[in-house]
């Protein structure tokens, strides 16, 4: 067994300082930095492509990086860095378990490779299965769970070791709502006891219910880092008006984007996003300018500003707009 | 490699087991299929029918020869089982008696040993029914070996004579000739030459259709690194504290321990229910462990060339059968003529088989089975040591 940890103990924490990864041409990660503090969950919130996943790999040692530096606690997480790994609980975005094995021998597996064995990985098991409310399937083959039962057994298996920083990689991408906000309130859960959280997701609404700090990432760089609070605060005053349309919504948010006093103007499923400084005022210049293009405004919405509407500010760009980007993660 | 890296190796093997039985793909895979298809082919190609044939004898001679073809050239085949021997007293009753209940009569004729003695012909006269041909062509061949020794005898005598310089004396020639007739056949019935030593068919069907399935078994293990990282389960087994070599010793560990239980049930399992005789454990466990060791390492390196598991699969599975068809699984070819015989030792299913019938060998099977042994063994060395060099790719999360 190989372990190129380095450590030094005077570094709490996670760091991440300017990390690339480059796939060919394409570099995936461009100088990503950021930092994790004990009982701090921190969020990278991005399309998908925006480099969310390739970061999270090289962060946990599974992906060699072309520059940069991981430390937990001061010791260098890399790939051959195997000790170094065992402080890292790390939940992937797909759902790996053996759906041939039980819950309890999924459990039981993962946690001897993190050297948990008889009453200690037996009473960590039945804590597990206690959290993920999976105690009465425990026996069960996981190839009968439901998507959402997996999706906690999938979380839960991170959380087997007690790590002292927990990797989450779009946990909840496919669950259905009710099993979704069962697993957001654990990850709160899990941060409020004071485990350091990494958190990866591209629903604004998750990022900014859990995570205390969030760092903005697309197009494999950290576009802005901060609170939601302060992050939402660098677009000032401005408010997000939505227009629901018909027709052709690139053409209307054109339109809209070149009326004077429009921040910024993306496209959004069947709606406009749109950021100005004054909504209620400019109102009807926008609804003139969106049904030039030729559409139909079916409804207005002028909202609070969110993460949403920074990543509109920041990128010029709708989150879910810049998913069909297509980027490697 | 650690204490704590075996232990992970170990875990990763036991769930890999765990898996495989669940899912039944070792049972049938390793047991039900390489079984029944062994049945199934010594079943087709049958075994040989009991032979055994009734002779009768008219010694009409009475001579030292005469006796000496009774003793020592329908004797054997009396003690072997094959025949059944009876004396009549004369050529009538012996020419009576076949095709009522024997098969063929021998008459020899009065005078048979003194002619012989004086270097003349005589006729050993066979009587054979039409019914079962193989009992005449067997008491044709036994005249016609006695005849040869005969003829080998007169042939010694002669030199005999030349080397003493002067003619021998009648009574020496007839004892030389007596002596030299009734010597033991130079070739026995038990075989004793290495290229012509032989399995019983059901025998030879049980360890072809194993070692073939062995070696598709094997690469089941290796495939199911290529499921881990499509799943993601590699990917978090990696992101544990598990070096990527520990992974890959817990899945040839897997594979090694389910081949072996796959190949000790089918031996005992053969052994008990259709009669197959392995042979002598002491031969035949390095040679099953030598054969596994070389599957592992063939279908590691066809694993290494792959992109997916399902090419994997394909490739291994068209190995396994060429090499399988090439090293007489389906007929047996190891100890055929020329060019089948020698393209079976270019591989290890041939090299198995024949290792397992010189473990039938008399005195000691190991020292017999060694060669096979230390061929597989190195088979599996070499072919394991490419693929290392290469295998590094397999256990990537990505």
């Amino acid at each position: 067994m190989t372990d190129g940890a380095v450590v030094q103990p005077d570094i709490a924490g996670l760091r991440v300082r300017d990390l690339h990864k480059r796939y060919g041409d394409l570099e995936a990660v461009r100088g990503v930095s950021f930092e994790i503090h004990d009982g701090e969950t921190y969020g990278l919130l991005g399309p998908n492509g925006a480099g969310k996943t390739t970061t999270i790999s090289m962060v946990c040692g599974l992906l060699e990086r072309d520059g940069g530096e991981v430390t937990l606690d001061g010791a260098t997480i890399e790939v051959g860095a195997v000790a170094a790994k065992a402080g890292i609980g790390y939940v992937p975005q797909e759902l790996a378990v053996y759906p041939d094995l039980s819950g309890r021998e999924n459990l039981r597996f993962f946690g001897r490779l993190y050297d948990l064995t008889g009453k200690v990985l037996a009473r960590r098991v039945d804590e597990v299965l206690a959290l993920t409310g999976l105690t009465g399937r425990a026996g069960d083959r996981v190839a009968t769970y439901s998507g959402g039962m997996q999706r906690r057994l999938n979380i839960g298996i991170g959380l087997l070791h007690h790590p002292r920083l927990l990797l989450l990689d779009e946990p909840t991408v496919g669950v259905d709502p009710q099993s979704r906000n069962a697993i957001l309130e654990s990850i709160a859960a899990l941060g409020q006891a004071g485990m350091a959280i990494l958190y990866t997701t591209h629903y604004m609404e998750e990022a900014q219910r859990l995570c205390h700090r969030v760092g903005i990432i697309d197009g494999g760089e950290i576009r802005a880092e901060g609170t939601p609070a302060e992050l939402v605060a660098r677009i000032g005053g401005q408010d997000e008006v939505r227009l629901t349309m018909t027709g052709n919504l690139e053409a209307a948010a054109s339109e809209v984007a070149a009326v004077e006093g429009v921040e910024r103007s993306g496209v959004r499923d069947d709606q406009l996003e749109i950021l100005v400084a004054d909504a209620h005022g400019m109102l009807p210049r926008l609804l003139e300018a969106a049904e030039s293009a030729g559409g139909t405004v079916r409804g207005v919405n002028v909202a609070e500003p969110d993460l949403e509407a920074v990543f509109l500010h920041l990128t010029g760009r709708a989150l879910r707009d810049a998913e069909s980007a297509g980027r490697i993660e | 490699m650690r204490r704590r890296a075996w232990r992970v190796a170990a875990d990763i093997a036991a769930k890999d087991l765990r898996q495989r039985i669940r899912d039944r793909s070792v049972l049938l895979l390793a047991v039900v299929a390489p079984f029944g298809l062994a049945l199934v082919f010594s079943l087709l190609i049958g075994q040989p029918a009991t032979f055994h044939a009734r002779y009768a004898v008219a010694d009409l001679d009475g001579g030292r020869l005469a006796t000496a073809f009774r003793q020592d050239a329908l004797d054997p085949i009396v003690a072997a089982g094959e025949a059944e021997v009876i004396d009549e007293p004369t050529e009538t009753a012996a020419r009576d008696a076949v095709g009522a209940d024997v098969d063929a009569a021998f008459i020899i004729p009065q005078g048979f040993t003194q002619a012989i003695e004086a270097g003349q012909s005589t006729t050993l006269t066979i009587v054979a029914s039409g019914s079962d041909t193989i009992a005449a062509d067997m008491a044709r061949a036994i005249s016609q070996r006695f005849g040869d020794q005969v003829t080998t005898a007169q042939l010694s005598v002669a030199t005999v004579a030349g080397l003493k310089g002067a003619p021998l004396d009648a009574a020496t020639q007839s004892r030389v000739a007596a002596t030299d007739a009734g010597s033991p056949p130079s070739i026995s019935l038990e075989d004793v030459t290495a290229t012509s030593r032989q399995l019983d068919l059901t025998t030879y069907f049980s360890a072809s259709m194993a070692v073939l399935f062995l070696f598709l078994s094997a690469q089941v293990g290796l495939v199911s690194l290529f499921d881990e990282r499509r799943r993601g389960t590699l990917a978090r087994i990696l992101a544990a504290p598990v070096g990527p070599w520990t992974v890959l010793a817990g899945k040839m560990l897997g594979a090694f321990v389910m081949s072996a239980i796959a190949m000790t049930v089918l031996g005992v399992g053969t052994s008990v229910l259709v009669g197959a005789d392995w042979g002598p454990p002491l031969a035949v466990v390095p040679l099953v462990l030598a054969a596994i060791l070389a599957a592992l390492g063939i279908s590691l390196l066809v694993a290494s060339f792959a992109s997916s598991a399902e090419v994997a699969a394909a490739a291994g599975s068209a190995v396994a059968i060429t090499l399988a068809i090439l090293g007489g699984t389906f007929t047996p070819t190891a100890d055929g003529p020329g060019v089948l015989s020698a393209l079976a030792l270019l591989t290890p299913h041939g090299w198995f088989l024949r290792g397992l019938a010189e473990a039938h060998g008399a005195g000691t099977p190991l020292f017999y089975a060694l060669p096979a042994v230390a061929v597989l063994a190195t088979i599996g060395l070499v072919t394991g040591g490419l693929a290392l060099r290469r295998a590094r790719r397999l256990v990537s999360a990505r």
